[in-house]
């Protein structure tokens, strides 16, 4: 029993976190929403970095790692709200077509020839598709119709996890941010975050972010385990990291003020990313009512859940 | 990451659940907070500690399993599995015990830990007056010096089990003049020292959970100081650490509660309104969800990191979740609520268990202190100014 992170998974993660934060602030952001989304050379980039073939097996050129390590990178990605669908493409294709044995498309991905996205009945769209384009309130979605979806459990529970993930990195981005906004906005001669009515939203936000990542961690750990419950834990991460994010959201715009309704404050791009997930393979309700069938489902339902003191990780 | 347990540590667990199942009574004892509970409670220590399960986290030599804090929290799993009694004497093994281990000599772990882990010697913690509560560094109650040993005078307040209890660790002013957080001693008395008088406090329920203590002069030998002369506050602020950080409220407790919350949602479920099926919910989840940061807190402790200002990330978390589990029990119970036993003469132990969650935010340095901390420690906010 060991709930913390390897130094590799430790190591991968600063590595992804130096890279993004150097290459990849809000400034970018803002080129890519006025210029319609277009810079080949951040998705060469993430290629570079392996972050394209993370989950691709080595024999098909990627990094063969797991879920675990897919979920810390979607943290990362919603932490920088990296605009191209590496998180789609990456650790939600990858892993489902590794799963159904369509290992064709593997190499290309991972040498960044190729972007995959798959659509899930639960949001029959694409982030990155040719079909017609939907407008999302989130700029750097670029979301267009699909034929036909896939109704895979799998594929729900990937998207899910992912998004709980991105989600987590949202919710600490929007925090910092606000936490900087607070001490250095002075009103009343001193810095709002003086005042104890900011101070405590702002702890608030920590607290429900601290306690959304393990829950986040251990549903990774599960589906990499493969445990018949993981559909279980899943669906706990997603709602309690879009529960997190989602209250962070509302406290940051709120610490900003007027300047928190503005374009020209960054935050908007992060808010937008949390609205937008947070509905995103299987929105609260629909997660919730997995939790539910499971707490409250009894006897022969389909995820008996051992419940009590003893059965923390059963 | 390995989320599962090791041979061994499955088969400790066994062993824990063997001997809670032969040793925890089957009656519930009386509350702790009266003289026949207190007794009951204290007899309970006694057996555990009879088998050495007091504190198995503690070396061998003070009594306890030299267990690591995994083996802790399945120790804690299993006795919340087996709803065994509230430990006695959870401010010293919980509290005192850890501060001791880190800052006592050699002399004081071999005087005071052995007692407090075999249940002979129990603690109160006397640190509240009545003007300093939220603002601890006001403390007036002063320790003069006088050869080896120090005088105390003063008044402390709302320490819990101190009707009852044997021994107290207690912060004093021992530098005359002093102000806020220095000058400060942590110091430990027998709580039959002449000059110290009890009295009882009843609590809202009615019994005397916690008690004012009167020191009118009252001599305490030197070497029962904790740590140097002046240094109480640091010390002070370890154990609240560990009030407020690992061990006081381990997981096991709330998920037992979420556990019986199921079950009541169960028998009223046609009743029920569907805030309350959330609320059962989600305090599953945020009971798991505790456990979950508790194993990871466990491992970071393990791996030789500390547990700093995230302890007041916890201490909000569980108090509130109690809180909030016990409030939707209340909801769901109606117009049983109110009754302290129900219909068929079973205790209405969520009534107790209700009001005990309103003070959760309040003990161990209140919620609206522990978001200060925070803010101020962990986002690094500034404190506030003159304006
Ligand atoms: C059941 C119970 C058991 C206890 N057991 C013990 C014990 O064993 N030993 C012991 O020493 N003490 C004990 N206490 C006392 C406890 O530590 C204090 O109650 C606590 O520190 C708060 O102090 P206070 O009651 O004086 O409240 P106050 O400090 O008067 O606070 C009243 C309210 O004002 C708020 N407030 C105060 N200062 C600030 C601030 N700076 N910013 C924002 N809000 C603020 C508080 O959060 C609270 O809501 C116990 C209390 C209870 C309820």
């Amino acid at each position: 029993m060991d709930f913390s992170f390897s130094e590799d998974q430790r190591s991968l993660v600063q590595g992804a976190r130096a890279y993004f934060s150097g290459r990849y602030g809000p400034e970018v952001l803002r080129r890519l929403d006025l210029d319609g989304l277009c810079n080949p050379e951040i998705w060469k980039g993430l290629t570079e970095m392996g972050l394209t073939g993370l989950l691709v097996p080595s024999e098909q050129g990627g990094m063969g790692m797991g879920l675990v390590e897919g979920a810390l990178i979607a943290a990362e990605c919603g932490r920088v709200a990296l605009a191209e669908p590496l998180v789609d493409t990456a650790l939600i294709a990858v892993p489902w077509l590794i799963s159904r044995g369509d290992t064709e498309a593997l190499a290309k991905i991972a040498a960044g020839e190729k972007r995959v996205a798959i659509s899930h009945v639960i949001n029959p769209w694409l982030n990155d598709g040719d079909g017609t384009p939907l407008e999302s309130i989130d700029p750097l979605r670029h979301l267009t119709t699909v034929e036909d979806a896939e109704n895979d459990p799998f594929l729900l529970d990937l998207g899910a996890l992912m998004s709980a993930a991105q989600l987590i990195g949202v919710g600490d981005a929007m925090l910092s941010q606000a936490v900087e906004y607070a001490k250095i906005r002075t009103q009343f001669g001193q810095p709002i975050g003086a005042f104890q009515a900011i101070k405590h939203q702002l702890a608030n936000c920590v607290g429900a972010i601290e306690f959304a990542k393990p829950v986040v961690w251990r549903a990774a750990q599960a589906m990499q385990d493969a445990l018949p419950l993981a559909p279980v834990h899943v669906s706990h991460a997603k709602f309690a990291a879009t529960d997190a994010a989602t209250l962070t959201a509302e406290t940051a715009i709120q610490v900003h003020g007027a300047m928190g309704y503005t374009y020209e404050v960054d935050l908007h791009f992060w808010m937008k990313r949390c609205w937008a997930l947070a509905g995103a393979w299987g929105d609260r309700a629909f997660h919730l009512r997995r939790i539910d069938h499971a707490v409250l489902g009894g006897e022969g339902n389909k995820w008996p859940l051992a419940i009590g003191p003893e059965h923390t990780f059963s | 990451m390995q989320l599962t347990y090791t041979p061994e540590q499955e088969a400790f667990r066994a062993d824990v659940r063997a001997w809670m199942q032969a040793n925890v009574p089957r009656e519930p004892l009386a509350t702790l907070e009266c003289r026949e509970g207190y007794d009951q409670h204290v007899a309970w220590e006694r057996t555990l500690a009879s088998d050495n399960w007091g504190m198995v986290t503690w070396p061998e030599a003070y009594g306890g399993r030299g267990l690591d804090l995994i083996q802790w929290l399945i120790f804690e799993e299993e006795y919340f599995r087996a709803n065994a009694p509230n430990r006695a004497n959870q401010n010293g093994i919980f509290l005192l015990g850890p501060t001791i281990m880190e800052y006592g000599t050699e002399e004081q772990k071999q005087r005071f830990l052995k007692p407090m882990a075999k249940g002979e010697v129990i603690w109160a913690q006397a640190w509240s007056e009545p003007g300093a509560g939220s603002d601890l560094a006001a403390i007036s109650s002063r320790g003069v010096r006088d050869g080896d040993h120090y005088v105390l005078t003063g008044q402390k307040t709302w320490s819990s089990r101190a009707a009852f209890a044997d021994w107290g660790f207690g912060i004093f002013r021992t530098e005359p003049n002093s102000k806020r957080h220095k000058g400060l001693s942590f110091i430990l008395f027998d709580l039959n020292t002449p000059g110290i008088t009890r009295r009882p406090i009843r609590q809202l329920h009615g019994e005397a959970g916690f008690a004012e203590l009167f020191f009118d002069d009252v001599r305490v030998p030197v070497e029962n100081r904790l740590a140097g002369e002046g240094e109480g506050w640091n010390v002070a602020m370890a154990t609240a650490g560990f009030e407020r950080g690992l061990m006081l409220r381990s997981p096991g407790r709330f998920q037992a509660t979420a556990k019986q919350l199921i079950d009541l949602y169960r028998k009223h479920e046609s009743h029920a309104s569907p805030g309350a099926r959330e609320a059962v919910i989600q305090a599953w989840g945020a009971a798991q969800a505790y456990a979950y940061n508790t194993y990871a807190v466990a491992a970071k402790i393990i791996a030789g990191g500390k547990i700093g200002a995230e302890a007041s990330l916890n201490k909000i978390f569980w108090s509130e979740l109690d809180r909030t589990m016990h409030r939707t029990a209340m909801q769901l119970l109606g117009a049983q609520a109110e009754l302290k036993r129900f219909a068929d003469g079973t205790l209405n132990h969520w009534l107790e268990g209700y009001i005990f969650s309103l003070s959760g935010p309040i003990y161990a340095g209140s919620n609206e202190i522990q978001r200060n901390i925070i803010a101020e420690r962990l986002l690094g906010l500034p404190r506030l100014g003159a304006g």
